[in-house]
């Protein structure tokens, strides 16, 4: 049970902590679960990328699908889903193949098939966390088999040329988030206060969407008419992955959580120096003990606070 | 313009003693089930050349007025503009549950189906085979047959099943009959007092696996373990199937293939 367990993934990007949806998911429930999982992000080595990523490595057993990898860590006793109801559970197995019918095929599309976006943002990403030569071929693969899948799953008649395949695999896409946004409605998470399995699931689909910049971005759009879907992602972005996201983030992001960002940190380390100050002051002879108990309650890096202690 | 339902609505499936397989025998079935719900009359017509004449190559499709429409879902969507839909009381939480669900029968019970009719191999050399291309001369039967299975497994490959053993297969069918299982719990359907879409989806894929001689009953016997579920399925039977003896397809069906209902 205290085995390290490696896990190795896609990097993230953009704010997130990985790119790729099931490493996204496999990294949440790890989070939820309270796993302690070393992550190794693929970068730029010759450890060659086994194709199905994530892999997570224990001991000598190597797992690699996110659906396997959950299990395994159930087994190990860090399981997020020990609160829920035979019924949840069973709503929890539907819902997930709600989001692999309806909703990945548009979010590969969006990834890996869109032209535009594949050209200038997908390939290159993908590629420069890739070894060269194997950077030339694997981007070029992912994105044959996305097509392929989708072609296979989704491209049969009456659906003859690929335009109209996008065009209903789109509106499905669309219609699943509509149909998760009714169902999260205004609860935190998907089963009440605390994240569950189907919680990793749907954020680990719905963070590339919300956060990765593309040119061409009708599924964003519509996701960010969907504010409690994108308000879930936030929390969970802030409350578990709060030490992997960066705040520095390439150009052209959402420049409202950059700045939110940066200025909670200069807040916490104006707080620091500001509890520093005070705890000299206090401990050099002369002076008298100030105000330990509102020192302690305004420490969380609250804005107002330090400013009201210092005007006298 | 909601014409009214013709009488000489007909639904269109592969030939029922020889040529017909489990998946689209559970999707037919499901089809029926549900036109049975909303009251509407159909013929069951059964062709060889069923999948060829199908608009989306899947069976079964409904021929009504002078309208073609294949597949559980597109059907749904016809009747429900033609003012017929039993889905209607539910709030939207519930109807995206029942999508959910349904996703969730296609996803992993239709695919077990497929899989274990077209590439588990015992399978495929003593049922598939001869059953698919039975309408037709030799070689255009086995032409016709592998043609299929090399579609299928290329859809398997795609969607990573290609990789899965029997015995996970089997897995993954309970995992799923587990989780309808608990949700339908002890209510008579799916969303308690009305019977909707998904009760026909499910009726369909479960009476069929229950029903159907295969080589090894390790599938139905995954059924089986959920006594909720065999009631449920008898409940729908004679509550829909039973009353109708112009339905003689489906009586007979129930006798040539062994009932396992017992």
């Amino acid at each position: 049970m205290a085995a390290p367990m490696e896990l190795s993934c896609w990097g993230g990007d953009w704010g997130l902590p990985s790119l790729h949806p099931e490493s996204l998911t496999v990294m949440a429930y790890a989070k939820f679960a309270g796993a302690p999982l070393t992550v190794n992000t693929i970068n730029n080595s010759w450890r060659v990328p086994k194709g199905d990523l994530p892999v997570l490595v224990s001991e000598d057993t190597v797992i690699s699908q996110p659906a396997k990898i959950l299990n395994f860590l159930r087994k190990q006793k860090y399981n997020a889903d020990y609160e829920l109801s035979a019924k949840q559970g069973a709503d929890t197995l539907a819902y997930i193949a709600l989001l692999e019918e309806k909703l990945l095929p548009a979010m590969l599309h969006t990834f890996w098939i869109e032209a535009e976006n594949y050209c200038s943002v997908t390939k290159p990403w993908f590629a420069s966390r890739i070894a060269f030569p194997l950077s030339l071929y694997l981007p070029g693969k992912m994105s044959r088999e996305a097509l392929n899948r989708i072609l296979l799953t989704k491209g049969g008649p009456p659906l003859y040329s690929l335009i109209e395949v996008e065009a209903q695999i789109y509106r499905d896409a669309k219609e699943c988030l509509n149909l998760l946004s009714k169902r999260l409605g205004t609860s935190q998470f998907f089963f009440g206060d605390t994240p569950t399995t189907l919680d990793a699931f749907v954020f680990g689909f719905l963070a590339p969407i919300y956060k990765v910049c593309f040119p061409r971005v009708q599924l964003q759009e519509h996701l960010k008419q969907l504010p409690n879907l994108c308000r879930f992602c936030d929390d969970i972005l802030t409350c578990y992955f709060r030490l992997n996201v960066s705040g520095h983030s390439p150009a052209g992001q959402d420049t409202a959580d950059a700045n939110l960002q940066k200025l909670t940190q200069l807040v916490n380390k104006e707080s620091n120096l500001i509890e520093k100050m005070d705890d000299n002051l206090r401990r050099s002879p002369q002076h008298p003990p100030r105000k330990l108990t509102t020192l302690k309650l305004a420490a969380g890096g609250e804005e107002s606070s330090p400013m009201s202690r210092l005007s006298p | 313009a909601a014409e009214p339902w013709p009488e000489n609505a007909a639904l269109y499936q592969q030939l029922k003693e020889e040529q017909i397989l489990l998946s689209d025998n559970a999707s037919s079935l499901a089809v029926q089930a549900f036109l049975q719900m909303c009251n509407l009359p159909i013929r069951v017509i059964c062709r060889a050349n069923a999948e060829y004449m199908s608009p989306s190559g899947k069976v079964p499709f409904i021929h009504v007025g002078n309208q073609v429409v294949s597949e559980l879902g597109p059907i749904v969507q016809f009747v429900k503009a033609k003012g017929h839909s039993l889905s209607d009381g539910l709030d939207e939480v519930q109807k995206a549950e029942m999508k959910a669900y349904m996703e969730l029968v296609n996803n992993m019970l239709l695919t077990a189906e497929l899989y274990l009719q077209w590439c588990d191999d015992v399978t495929v050399e003593e049922i598939t085979h001869p059953r698919y291309g039975s309408p037709y001369p030799w070689p255009l039967n086995r032409i016709l047959s592998y043609q299929k299975q090399w579609e299928v497994k290329r859809k398997m490959k795609a969607i990573g099943w290609a990789g899965k053993t029997l015995e996970q297969v089997l897995e993954d069918v309970d995992q799923c009959c587990h989780a309808l299982s608990q949700r339908l719990g002890t209510q008579p359907y799916f969303f308690n007092k009305q019977p909707t879409e998904l009760d026909a989806l499910v009726f369909g894929h479960l009476f069929t696996i229950l029903t159907t001689q295969l080589i090894t009953d390790e599938l139905s016997e995954k059924v089986k373990n959920y006594s909720n579920l065999t009631a449920f399925c008898r409940r729908i039977e004679q509550q829909y199937f039973e009353g109708h003896e112009k339905e003689s397809s489906t009586i007979a069906a129930r006798s040539a293939k062994k009932s396992l209902l017992r």
